[in-house]
């Protein structure tokens, strides 16, 4: 497994390389890496600095700065609570406090191990059906705590 | 595009001057000025970037474009491009909107099908790329940072993007409701845009309802209507159960107003009168159950959160000012740190480098100044006497 995941970081590392006189861009490697792998491994990042031919630091710079970039795996699903002003408004943060609840309840069954990351988003642009919940890619509004348990039974 | 390609260079930017469109981004910047800059410079290379980092938290009106009319904002972009001579454009659209930026792909490549975006007299190559969750790349030097691919922080201006910009060449940097209007600017005629709106304001402002009223929803009016008539008439009143406490405009960085000060006109100067913004047009009403002083926490929190740390008034100041906010939420804050608090305030507006520290005083003092007791109430009791 191990190994494959190096090849495969070779291989995506390798449609960013900057083509001579380009100049490298170290995000759009870095969000190329993520979207293949889900997340940027730290380890990885002097074999990117020198495809990209920057230096680590630029590289480490970048991963910290940008707050969608992760540098641990996330679970299968990843549920981010908007936390923007509306879903503020329409009491968000009892959602998430509930997310959180559900989250906590599955955490003792071996079988729900890994299943979900719960984070916080600053705003999903969908302030109209605040609030809220965005889990993968898919958009939810209008959510309620109580809804919460139906909302995430579906994603196994 | 049609009006645009039987016009001169000079004359779309004519045409603009004409119609006093001003960027819908939040700094309200007159278009044509930042246009002329950039067509006068002679340069072998230059940009349009369409700003699709939608950060404000309450906005979604580009999120709707590009999901719903991608081809208003391709159409926009062309028309800057051949005002100013740019053959490349990037759409830079903010992580959290997948769905936007899918729609945007699939509708660069049906223009490019149709041969939209090359012709016999130009080419354009419009490309969207991806930021990966900063609020402050929402300010244009930022975003161009991060295009680069680099850390989104903020640069010292000038010089501006229109002489040096991306990768040091002439660059306009636009909202997408900016390029998105233009479409229509140039198959009206300037002055039918003029004749719309007040005498700062012309033409239309899409604000974007939400929060706790009955009907949220995304609204296009001409500026002018008062704050009162958009959430009575469009938001109709206050949602089941809530009574109204305030409104926020503009977005994360937008003051507060409490109910007395409804009768504002929606319009640039009015706005800049009351020392406000309109920003992106985000509008988002607070019901009584809001606690003040957590929502003052929270807007110091936020901008502690995503300063770029450029420069010291933010990056330290929204740290202080947050740990301020969570003594006095805690009850050990004294009487002089809401003095602290607005002195800190006043500094972080005169002193930081771009919007982002500049404003963010603004919801926290104007929440201090409007609801003064729910902030005493929480000091510690050695210090109310005071």
């Amino acid at each position: 497994m191990r190994i494959r995941n190096k090849t495969q970081l070779a291989e995506t590392l390798e449609t960013c390389r900057p083509a001579l006189l380009d100049n490298p861009n170290i995000l759009k490697a870095l969000l190329a890496i993520q979207s293949a792998r889900g997340y940027v491994p730290t380890n990885a990042i002097p074999q990117i600095a020198q495809v990209l031919g920057v230096t680590e630091a630029q590289v480490a710079g970048v991963l910290s700065y940008y707050s969608d970039l992760r540098t641990q795996p996330p679970g299968r699903h990843l549920i981010r609570v908007c936390m923007g002003e509306s879903c503020m408004a329409n009491y968000g943060a009892r959602v998430f406090r509930a997310i959180q609840e559900y989250v906590r309840m599955t955490v003792g069954d071996p079988t729900q191990a890994k299943r979900f990351t719960v984070e916080q988003m600053s705003c999903a642009g969908n302030c109209a059906l605040s609030p809220t919940v965005m889990i993968d890619a898919d958009l939810y509004g209008r959510v309620t705590p109580s809804g919460v348990p139906s909302l995430l039974e579906p994603y196994r | 595009m049609a009006a645009a390609r039987s016009l001169s260079p000079e004359a779309i930017v004519e045409e603009l001057r004409i119609s006093r469109l001003r960027g819908r981004g939040g700094a309200a910047f007159p278009v044509w000025k930042k246009w002329q800059v950039a067509q006068r410079i002679r340069s072998e290379q230059k940009y349009v970037v369409a700003n699709a980092d939608e950060g404000d938290a309450g906005t979604y009106c580009d999120r709707m474009i590009m999901e719903g009319d991608p081809f208003r904002l391709i159409e926009g972009m062309l028309v800057c491009a051949r005002a100013i001579g740019a053959t490349r454009g990037y759409i830079y659209c903010r992580y959290e909107y997948p769905a936007a930026a899918r729609a945007m792909r699939f509708a660069i490549q049906k223009a490019r099908e149709a041969d939209l975006l090359d012709s016999d007299d130009y080419s354009f190559d419009l490309e969207v790329v991806s930021g990966a969750g900063s609020y402050v790349c929402g300010e244009e030097t930022a975003l161009l940072e991060s295009l680069e691919g680099r850390r989104g922080v903020v640069l010292a201006k000038p010089p501006y993007p229109a002489e040096s910009g991306l990768y040091g060449k002439p660059t306009i940097v636009s909202n997408v409701l900016t390029f998105a209007t233009i479409p229509n600017i140039l198959a009206n005629g300037g002055a039918w845009h003029a004749s719309l709106g007040t005498e700062g304001s012309r033409g239309t402002m899409a604000v974007q309802l939400g929060g706790r009223v009955k009907q949220p929803g995304l609204i296009e009016i001409p500026f002018g209507l008062t704050l009162r008539d958009i959430l009575d008439r469009f938001g109709g009143g206050m949602a089941a159960g809530s009574r109204f406490k305030a409104v926020q405009i503009g977005g994360p960085l937008g003051s507060l107003f409490p109910e007395s000060q409804l009768d504002i006109p929606i319009c640039y100067d009015a706005f800049a009168e009351a020392g406000a913004i309109l920003g992106h047009g985000g509008i988002v009403v607070y019901d009584h159950e809001t606690d003040m002083v957590e929502l003052a926490r929270h807007f110091m929190a936020f901008t502690a959160d995503e300063s770029c740390g450029k420069c010291t008034p933010c990056r330290i100041g929204s740290v202080r000012g947050r740990e301020i906010l969570e003594r006095i939420q805690s009850g050990q804050g004294t009487a002089e740190d809401l003095f602290l608090l607005s002195d800190l305030g006043e500094t972080m507006k005169a002193t930081s480098l771009c919007a982002l520290g500049g404003r963010a005083p603004y919801p926290v003092l104007t929440a201090i100044e409007h609801f003064p007791n729910e902030f005493r109430s929480k000091l510690s009791a050695f210090s109310s006497q005071q």
